[in-house]
């Protein structure tokens, strides 16, 4: 065990700080006297040597995609490519103030202005800003522009956001956030939109529907221009959660749909890495009706005149645009996750108008591991104690689909987060558990683009031998990881949050 | 293409599953809606021109350490020790996502872990989570959870008060993030010399929240605000808004009343980087424990006993508790917050102390050459600054700025971008590599510009 607070070496060992260069004392005297830190904070006191050691030891007992299969649904966790890490150590990005002036930063826009256009064409919208960090920024962002939409147009009253009961968290939380009440519609029984339950939803107070598409269930939803439809009629706004954007680009697009505004995550479909939870980045589309009330800036671009300088050679001049009075104002201080939206420009840059080949392949291997999984041979199927459920009766899935091990449960008393934890043992991660909640015991599963057929063979394998295992290894599983299951209720109920300190 | 595996084998898979094309894979999307065109982009690139293009590029943009540079306004030129960049993008780490399985993710949640106590212990806050994505989001968040917190007993239970030298994009974020509320953000009033007006204060007693900050936009060191928690009372929440790095030598706001402290990570970790990803930090005292916001790691131990770490609280957030979440965010900053504990953990105690000394000097430098220039005030003559400082110039900062430009200056910032009646000032930055030769450039190009200005 490495503990970092055992570190107690040579004062100040850490930290190689050149001498003093400048013509004053170092002393406190800047520092109002009753303003004065009394005691340092207790920080451990280590060496270069000794934390390059810890922080090692600490990766080694994390799971990354680099380690194995993570086929956590909805997460899209494919591959990072290295290249793009190595572009954002590069000083025109990583020692870049974004209120430096526009002829100072004309790469880094010309980048901005590339990936607005290129998200706006693949989502088929008409005005894109890169400003929110994260996908729920992104679906706050849009809906505060819708909120303002409808206040500049009289229609205050509108303050219900209806939200499938399939739909991620973060929709109904953000839609909260704006001050929306949210109305909850049920799913039909094959996990679709239920036109039905729509119709009694909308009305005169609907402000709008929240709705990712491909659904969580992973399947696409063939009346999502119907209901796209009856949102309009009754005046409210279409919002698409573009968490599942992997599936379907080049195939067809929001704005098709009848979609007023998107948020896309970059950390998703364009693979930025967000070790731990984050960073994201997440940028969204409109419509030309919600563009007046998005963020400032946004990077716009002119001809290049005779006096300009050069500018990044492509004969074009680059500037930040103010979006007006009517702006909903920023939401993060700055320009977003810049570094975020480079790595993105970079990843979206080794496929250009090839991005449909990236959403057929993640297609491909969802439909490819789903029916390896549903189709077992007769000899594996005969060693199972039971077979998964399919979560949504459908001939195709999209990016993901989802799996209910209710039979299971109810055969030999195996639950679905016993076949998570279990899985963990084969060296692979879980897939996401217990989401969407509409499907009881549910496994949901997106393996992306980036897995090969033997990684999907082998997953499926081992998916039929845990379904065949003695109960008991699987319902005290994982033996073989760093520690084994971990006592949740312990955590929430003694609420340790820090270490005690040094000795 | 080099990212797909499958590339060539997509009829052998096809025809597993009975299907002869790949075009049946996407037969659920009705006609009517789909793209029939391939999608007007460009071409795909190989990364050797992926490389070259972004070398191009991002080789355009002027660096803040091509020359010497004087722009802070909330973020620091730091520099962040080789190994955190190194350590940071190991695979294991990078690659990683919420550890949602305790079991295989031990590793990001101790470090998460021991983060949450670093911020803890220096701000002087029992509690601190796993970061939020910026300053100005932490300090908009952190008013909602104190609202929460207060709203019940506060006398003026719709009211927030909000620092009037908050940067005004800060501003905008908190009003974005409160609205939905239907607060009422009132503005705390500071004298003329920058410090804290007692009067505005008293009013704000009783409000669910106020929200200051140490220093200041405007770098100001105000020791007044240690009086702030006594006089607006037990229910209304203080929060203080502080640049991390001043903590080596500022009493930790903890210790003088503060119920909430939030700000901007960055300095410990990461480069500007253009404004992100960088991280916020949020830290309380227990009684917002359970409104807070974003992820928290907890200790715990294994069904042997062992001891170990899992995310605790999740019942607040949105993926259980939807749209009566404390708040929506998912996806955090927790790599940055990482890169933050590497440098954290390298400076240990001593080295924050003199990385802020270091910075403070630097500050006391600049201000006291250039204020030597004739024609240029401080804005605030009698105050205390950490990192910036405010000045008056006898034309627009504006100018100044560009004059310096042409001379291979970065000056400042201009500080009527922010408010108004103010495009005289400029507000001048330094830090830990500010150095003699960068203070006589920036000396230098400020009195040749009053010279010229005088001809």
């Amino acid at each position: 065990m490495s503990d970092l607070f055992a570190f107690n070496g040579a004062e100040g060992a850490g930290w190689s700080q050149p001498l003093p260069s400048l013509g004053v004392d170092e002393s406190w005297s800047t520092v109002p006297e009753p303003l004065r830190r009394a005691s340092p904070p207790g920080w451990p006191r280590a060496s270069e040597p000794e934390l390059v050691r810890h922080y090692t030891w600490l990766s080694r007992r994390n799971f990354g995609i680099d380690t194995g299969f993570y086929p956590l649904g909805s997460c899209t966790m494919k591959h990072n490519p290295r290249l793009n890490e190595r572009i954002v150590q590069l000083p025109g990005i990583d020692r870049i103030h974004p209120l430096q002036p526009e002829h100072q930063i004309q790469g880094l826009l010309a980048i901005f202005f590339e990936m607005q256009e290129m998200l706006a064409i693949c989502s088929g919208m008409d005005e894109v800003t890169l400003q929110p960090v994260a996908g729920a920024q992104g679906e706050f962002t849009a809906m505060r522009c819708i909120q303002e939409y409808h206040r500049s147009i009289g229609q205050d009253h509108r303050d219900k956001v209806i939200v499938p009961d399939s739909a991620h968290g973060t929709n109904p939380a953000s839609a909260a956030m704006c001050g929306y009440d949210i109305i909850e519609i049920p799913s039909a029984a094959d996990g679709r939109i239920d036109l039905a339950a729509l119709k009694e939803a909308v009305g005169d107070d609907t402000a709008a529907m929240m709705i990712t598409n491909p659904s969580t269930l992973g399947v696409f939803e063939p009346d999502i221009s119907r209901a796209a439809e009856m949102v309009h009629t009754a005046g409210g706004q279409m919002y698409y959660d573009g968490a599942n954007f992997n599936a379907i680009l080049g195939k067809t697009d929001p704005g098709r749909m009848g979609f007023d505004a998107v948020h896309y995550n970059l950390h998703k479909t364009f693979s930025q890495p967000h070790g731990g939870g984050g960073p994201g980045s997440g940028p969204i589309g409109v419509k030309s009706h919600l563009a007046a009330f998005l963020p400032s800036p946004i990077a716009n671009r002119r001809e290049r005149v005779e006096d300009d300088p050069i500018g990044v050679g492509d004969g074009y001049w680059y500037v930040w645009k103010e979006v007006g009075e009517s702006s909903i104002g920023k939401v993060q201080q700055w320009h977003g996750n810049s570094a975020a939206v480079v790595r993105a420009w970079a990843f979206y840059r080794r496929y250009g108008r090839e991005l449909e080949r990236m959403s057929e392949h993640a297609v491909l291997n969802a439909n490819y591991l789903r029916h390896r999984i549903m189709n077992p041979d007769s000899d594996t199927a005969a060693r199972m104690h039971a077979m998964p459920l399919d979560g949504a009766p459908a001939e195709v899935v999209k990016h993901e689909f989802t799996l209910s091990m209710s039979a299971l449960k109810d055969a030999v008393g195996v639950t679905g987060r016993d076949v998570a934890k279990r899985l963990l043992d084969y060296g692979v991660m879980a897939p996401t558990l217990y989401f969407p909640m509409i499907v009881p015991e549910c496994l949901m599963i997106e393996p992306t683009e980036t897995e090969s057929k033997e990684v999907m063979d082998r997953f499926a394998a081992d998916f039929h031998t845990i379904l065949g295992e003695d109960p008991e290894i699987v319902t005290t599983a994982p033996h073989s990881t760093d520690v084994r299951r971990v006592d949740e209720v312990w955590a929430a109920r003694n609420l340790v949050l820090r270490h005690p300190g040094p000795e | 293409m080099d990212q797909l595996p499958n590339l060539g084998r997509e009829q052998e898979m096809l025809t597993e599953m009975g299907m002869s094309s790949l075009d049946e894979l996407f037969s659920d999307i009705p006609e009517d809606i789909r793209r029939d065109t391939p999608l007007p982009l460009r071409g795909p690139q190989s990364e050797e021109e992926i490389w070259a293009d972004a070398q191009r590029l991002l080789g355009a943009n002027v660096s803040l350490d091509d020359r010497p540079s004087f722009l802070a306004a909330g973020l620091a030129r730091n520099f962040v020790p080789t190994m955190v960049g190194m350590l940071a993008t190991r695979g294991e780490f990078l690659t990683s996502y919420t550890p949602y399985q305790p079991e295989v993710s031990q590793g990001m949640l101790q470090a998460m872990w021991e983060f949450q106590t670093m911020v803890s212990e220096l701000v002087g806050l029992p509690v601190a989570n796993v970061s939020m994505y910026d300053a100005s989001t932490a300090a908009a968040e952190a008013i909602t959870c104190a609202v929460r917190v207060h709203r019940r007993k506060s006398s003026q239970n719709n009211v927030v008060y909000v620092s009037m030298f908050v940067p005004p994009q800060r501003l905008e974020v908190i009003r974005n993030y409160t609205q939905g509320s239907g607060l009422e953000i009132r503005i705390l009033e500071h004298l003329e010399d920058g410090h804290i007006d007692m009067d505005s204060a008293a009013e704000a007693a009783g409000c669910c929240a106020v929200y200051v900050e140490q220093p200041s936009a405007f770098g100001i060191l105000d020791p007044g605000l240690m009086n702030l928690k006594e006089i607006i009372g037990e229910e209304t929440a203080l929060i203080v808004g502080v640049d991390v790095v001043s903590l080596g030598i500022v009493a930790p706001p903890g210790e003088w009343g503060a119920d909430i402290v939030v700000g901007e990570g960055q300095p410990f970790g990461i480069g500007p980087t253009a404004g992100g990803p960088i991280y916020g930090i949020f830290a309380c005292g227990e009684r917002y424990t359970r409104q807070m916001p974003g992820r928290i790691v907890g200790l715990t131990s294994d069904v042997d006993g062992k001891r170990a770490f899992t995310l605790t609280l999740s019942t607040r957030e949105q993926h259980i508790r939807r749209h009566r979440a404390t708040s929506n965010i998912c996806s955090n900053e927790t790599l940055i917050a990482l890169m933050g504990a590497m440098h954290m953990a390298l400076l240990g105690p001593r080295g924050i102390e003199r990385l802020a000394l270091r910075v403070a000097s630097a500050t006391e430098a600049t201000k006291r050459m250039v204020t030597s220039i004739d024609g240029i005030e401080l804005v605030d003559p009698q105050a205390y600054n950490f990192r910036e400082f405010a000045v008056k110039l006898p034309g627009q900062a504006s100018d100044a700025l560009a004059y310096l430009d042409t001379n291979g200056v970065l000056g400042g910032f201009d500080l009527g971008v922010w408010w108004d009646g103010m495009s005289n000032c400029l507000l001048i930055g330094a830090d830990e590599r500010t150095s003699e030769s960068d203070i006589e450039a920036l000396a230098a190009g400020l009195s040749s510009w009053l010279e010229e200005a005088d001809s």
